[in-house]
């Protein structure tokens, strides 16, 4: 065993041991492979509900792999193999029995690349609750989408050109026209891997203020290589690298005093 | 530690450990000549001190300006921060110090022409040695990141309420016997109780270096035993 198992075995909940109370997303011993590569290994950790939990560490440490686990994403890549046991609300989600496009329908996702589809911005936000049945009546449909615009801080700026392309939006409205299009489903978990890496620091402002008022309902993860966005927006804080969870633990506590020499050297600027 | 990826960093924060270990070494200094200079009743030396104090409140603007460039430019997190917010304490605590020590200093030139009650200045002397030799360690204690030092450094200022009290005692009772000895003995009383002053910055030095290193407070309350503040003139004292 070596010592990065050893630290490992202490600072997150041993395979066997139950959640946490208020615990969303519960991961045990979950490991990924593409093909050979062994990008994520071991990782336990519960993820509490309705609060922010931020995923740092150097590019490639198996943070969008981890993620990506939450909502089965990695079922589309053909090489990767997933084992060990995720649950939501204590429910296991690699089920062969649980229907995936109801899982993805709980577990919103939002890119780091604003990918709103070619059509209109009433039709972003609509296409989910449509196919999903959420919506009886196109009354209701138009409720859904108006809300979801609002909750993610976009309506003031597009309610009158709901028709218009979502693609013409700039940037940081095309992003929060993601998150509409995210919660426009009524998700309970919502995962966005690096969702300000394209904006500027006005409309990042704006997500994480978003980002602050949808904790109240839902429980997110966010993936992010700024250490002042994690710092800013989180309540808790899990540090990866080389596909291991090195530390997890309060927001407040891993930026002012970090249990392990990684996380410190990783999140002072002083890594390799 | 392992070296910041960025280096200039790095020599930011160096500087700010050369500027404290400066402040350091000036406050000892004006401190051990403020009471030299009352003991050998030379108001020429007095004067030095109080000049030279001018350095250090140069010195604490310069660590103060660095942190806030540091905190605008590098946005400290863990350990970093910890060490920027202890530095800009530290300086805090060591230019009341060196305020401290020049108060000292004008005391002396102002009684220099007095007769000196032998028995109370060699009781001041003690008390300067036990605290410079407190700030010393304390100073050790933060140049070595020494959390062990800094707790004892904490644990034994009461030793230093403990010669105050009795220096307290000691002019109460020569204020009494004389009333002409009231002026020399209220200079003398403020200056042991500078001293006092002297050994809580002392302390706070060595809480923020016990923070600094372990990350938490240093713990339950300090003892304290500066009990002067509820002590009376009393019939038996006479
Ligand atoms: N589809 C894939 N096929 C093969 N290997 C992959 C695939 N996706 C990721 N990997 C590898 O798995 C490891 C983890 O990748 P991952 O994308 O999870 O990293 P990351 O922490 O999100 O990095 P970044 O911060 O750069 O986004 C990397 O070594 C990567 O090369
Ligand atoms: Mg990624």
């Amino acid at each position: 065993m070596d010592m990065s198992t050893v630290e490992h075995a202490m600072l997150t909940p041993s395979a066997t041991s139950a959640p946490a109370s208020g615990t969303k997303v519960t991961a045990r011993a979950c490991n990924v492979y593409y093909g050979e590569k062994h990008a994520l290994k071991d990782v336990s950790v519960d993820i509490p509900e309705r609060s922010i939990t931020a995923f740092i560490g150097p590019s490639g440490c198996g943070k969008s792999t981890f993620l990506r686990c939450i909502n089965r994403m990695n079922d589309t890549i053909a090489s990767c193999r997933v084992t060990g046991k995720i649950e939501i609300d204590g429910q296991d989600i690699y089920d062969p029995a649980l229907d995936v496009v109801q899982l993805r329908a709980r577990v919103g996702m939002v890119f780091q690349k604003p990918n709103p589809f070619p059509k209109s911005i009433y039709e972003n936000v609509a296409y989910g609750p449509r196919i999903h049945g959420i919506a009886k009546s196109k009354s209701d449909l138009d409720e859904v989408v108006i809300s979801s615009l609002e909750k993610a801080g976009l309506l003031k700026e597009v309610k009158d050109r709901l028709n218009d392309s979502g693609t013409g939006l700039s940037g940081g409205q095309q992003q929060r026209l993601c998150i509409a299009r995210a919660i426009a489903v009524s998700p309970e978990v919502i995962l966005m891997d690096e969702p300000c890496s394209a904006l500027d620091p006005i409309a990042t402002a704006k997500v994480e203020e978003l980002m602050d008022e949808l904790k109240a309902n839902y429980t997110i993860i966010i993936v992010t290589h700024s250490m002042q966005q994690a710092a800013r927006v989180s309540q808790r804080t899990a540090f990866f690298h080389l596909g291991n969870l090195v530390e997890v633990g309060d927001t407040r506590q891993i930026f002012t005093n970090p249990k392990e020499q990684r996380t410190q050297d990783y999140i002072t600027g002083r890594f390799g | 530690m392992n070296p910041h990826t960025v280096k200039t960093y790095d020599e930011e924060l160096h500087l700010l450990d050369k500027k404290i270990a400066q402040m350091g070494g000036l406050a000892e200094h004006n401190l051990g000549q403020a009471f030299d200079a009352l003991q050998k009743r030379d108001p020429r030396l007095a004067d030095l001190v109080i000049v030279a104090d001018h350095t250090i409140d140069v010195l604490e603007k310069e660590v103060e300006e660095l942190v806030i460039q540091i905190i605008a430019r590098r946005q400290p997190m863990a350990n970093d921060l910890r060490q920027i917010m202890a530095a800009m304490r530290i300086a805090n605590d060591l230019e009341r110090v060196g305020d401290l020590a020049k108060n000292i200093a004008k005391r002396a030139g102002a009684i220099a022409d007095e007769p000196h009650p032998k028995p109370v200045i060699s009781g001041l002397g003690h008390m300067v040695e036990m605290a410079l030799k407190q700030l010393k360690l304390a100073l050790d204690a933060y140049a070595e990141r020494d959390a062990e030092r800094a707790l004892k450094v904490w644990q034994d200022d009461q030793q230093i309420d403990a010669m105050y009290n009795s220096l307290f005692r000691e002019l109460l009772t020569y204020m009494m016997e004389n009333p002409r000895n009231i002026g020399i003995s209220t200079h003398l009383l403020f200056g042991a109780k500078n001293l006092e002053r002297v050994g809580d910055h002392t302390t706070n030095i060595a809480e923020t270096v016990y923070y600094l290193v372990t990350g938490k407070p240093i713990g339950e309350e300090r003892p304290k035993s500066d009990t002067t503040s509820q002590m009376l003139v009393q019939q038996g004292d006479r």
